[in-house]
């Protein structure tokens, strides 16, 4: 019995890559999606094709990850194609991206993401965040999107502060009832400490599976809202010697994104 | 349209200019004639911004980004203007730190606290309209359309804090979203190269150059390298924009400096590092003084607070080059 030591960052990012399809499509958002789409193409799916907001389509991004842009030469490396952010979206809009990939900062039990601000009314908030960015588009064309977040009970809200991109939004039926594309919709939420579905029925997020050696119970405490629980929860196996060496040695040497809350659990 | 067809309606004020008074602009103020437009920053932006204009700009903050131009505006103390924000990580704080901007249509709002803390204290008014409802706002004033409608923002808050709306689609009866057509005043474009006329080429990716072009009353070009008109007509598919759209060229190389210029120079981490950091008006009143206001123009930027060994290393450290030529 060996143990394993990580940050939080770097199990969320290992289960995120586990997900990831090979052979499909996936819309990689800005920031942790991108790191979670490259150690997922160099360790598990050599044949996913990403596409960036700005029309990059297929990059097979430079390692090691250059830090707070995704538009330089290194992440749009060897793309098949080269295009514009109306192009980018075209994509999505017409159903050929499987995946979407989306990161977040408050999350509600129908996988509704807020980006935009905490506390106060939108005229006057207590505090500010980017907005959607394309998290939006990604969020309403995507046939599956795939929310990354912390998992802090602060993040997970019985309602968001501002709905910036769709789950689905108050219940069965109220995405297509907006207007949004059919069979769209939010499909699963990678944390980390554990792994969340929706219920087919009523689309509320529901527990699938933890961190090896943490209970349920840890899982749900801190959070502001119940998830459903799936009749048996899974086990997630901590990070990989093969994930956290890409990790540490390939994509961030210098640890900029994957430090976090240390972390331990048996291999 | 009846009007019983519009089922939700955003609240917030917006940009919007009927397509035949653009046409009209193009018609009477738009020059067909190759003539040679080439400018400083500084006659640039004294010529072609005004206070109160709506700015758009391409590409991000780190890539291509036209903060040459951006500098020179903030040298020019403009005032009350109006910026469709995308990648915006640096533009954003910078000229609402200056006074310059007060409303910022987003896009993604970046970069950190200082824009965030600004927009909290009412320094900035924000409105939602998504990087794609921009981007479609742009394409609907390039096709000379008064709106496109689009299948996102639906259902979210961003409907209720723009000028987007809800309406009934005639063809399947579904709701649909609108958004209205956007013409700035001014787009400002960075590319790899242009001639003299305003033929301009820009390599790798971008956000809508060609349609920001056609949708802004103003066009500024700044261009790394000024190349002859015949390299046009040797490879015309790699024509970005046409020399009819662009009112000015001003040749600016290290342009997009701290940011990269993709198979040019790469980003000056360090520099974005001391952008990310600022937090207060104090280290922003510090940084404006140091980068803007202290030096007479872009060339003396480079010369006085760059450097040229720094901007050798920043070209030595643009080693992929494939894809862009």
């Amino acid at each position: 019995m060996r143990t394993i030591e990580f940050t939080d960052t770097e199990f969320m990012i290992a289960q995120g890559a586990r997900l990831i399809e090979d052979g499909k499509t996936i819309f990689v958002g800005w920031g942790i999606p991108q790191v979670v789409a490259m150690l997922a193409q160099k360790l598990y799916v050599p044949n996913v094709t990403q596409l960036f907001e700005f029309g990059a389509i297929g990059p097979q991004s430079v390692l090691p990850f250059v830090r707070g842009t995704m538009g330089g030469p290194q992440n749009t490396y060897r793309s098949l194609q080269w295009l514009d952010m109306n192009w980018a979206f075209s994509y999505s809009a017409t159903g050929y991206m499987d995946y979407g990939m989306l990161g977040a900062l408050q999350v509600d039990p129908y996988g509704n993401i807020n980006s935009t601000h905490l506390g106060g009314t939108f005229a006057s908030p207590m505090r500010r965040f980017a907005g959607s960015g394309g998290g939006n588009q990604v969020a309403s064309h995507c046939w599956k999107t795939i929310i990354v977040i912390k998992h802090e009970g602060r993040r997970f809200v019985p309602k968001v502060d501002f709905l910036t991109s769709p789950g689905y939004l108050d219940g069965p039926g109220a995405r297509e009832k907006a207007g949004l594309p059919r069979g769209t919709g939010p499909h699963r939420v990678v944390t980390s400490k554990a792994l969340f579905g929706f219920d087919g029925e009523t689309r509320k997020m529901t527990l699938l599976s933890v961190l090896r050696g943490i209970s349920v119970e840890e899982v749900v405490k801190d959070m502001a809202f119940r998830p459903l629980l799936a009749p048996e929860i899974g086990e997630i196996p901590p990070p990989t010697d093969d994930e956290l060496r890409v990790l540490r040695e390939e994509i961030d040497p210098d640890r900029f994104i994957i430090r976090g809350e240390k972390m331990s659990a048996t291999a | 349209m009846t009007i019983d067809r519009i089922r939700t309606e955003g609240e917030m004020e917006y940009r919007f200019t009927h397509p035949d008074d653009f046409r009209d602009h193009v018609r009477d103020r738009k020059g067909r004639s190759p003539v040679p437009k080439l400018v400083t920053e500084k006659e640039a932006v004294a010529a072609f911004v005004s206070d109160g204009d709506y700015i758009v700009y391409d590409f991000s903050s780190l890539t291509r980004g036209p903060q040459s131009l951006i500098r020179e505006v903030i040298r020019q103390r403009k005032k009350e203007l109006w910026i469709g924000a995308e990648f915006t990580l640096h533009e954003s704080p910078l000229l609402v730190g200056a006074g310059c901007a007060s409303r910022i249509d987003v896009g993604f709002l970046g970069y950190g606290n200082y824009i965030g803390q600004a927009v909290c204290d009412g320094r900035v008014k924000a409105y939602e309209w998504t990087n794609g409802g921009l981007a479609l706002r742009i394409l609907a004033g390039a096709r000379g359309v008064p709106f496109l409608p689009t299948r996102d923002m639906l259902g979210s808050d961003n409907m209720k804090v723009s000028a987007a709306k809800t309406i009934t689609d005639p063809y399947t009866g579904d709701p649909v979203c609108l958004v209205p057509a956007l013409n700035p005043d001014v787009a400002f474009l960075h590319v790899h190269q242009a001639d003299v006329f305003g033929n301009a080429r820009i390599f790798g990716t971008n956000l809508f150059a060609l349609e920001a072009a056609l949708a802004s009353f103003r066009v500024i070009v700044s261009a790394e390298e000024i190349v002859e008109t015949d390299e046009f007509r040797k490879d015309p598919m790699r024509t970005t924009l046409p020399y009819f759209l662009v009112d000015a060229v001003v040749h600016a190389p290290f342009g997009a400096y701290p940011g990269a210029m993709p198979a040019r120079y790469e980003i000056d981490l360090e520099h974005v590092d001391r952008l990310n950091a600022i937090r207060t008006d104090e280290r922003m009143g510090r940084y404006l003084e140091e980068n803007i206001y202290s030096v007479a123009d872009h060339d003396e930027f480079l010369d006085r607070r760059v450097g040229a060994k720094r901007m050798r290393e920043l070209r030595r450290r643009a080693t992929i080059i494939e894809g862009y030529r």
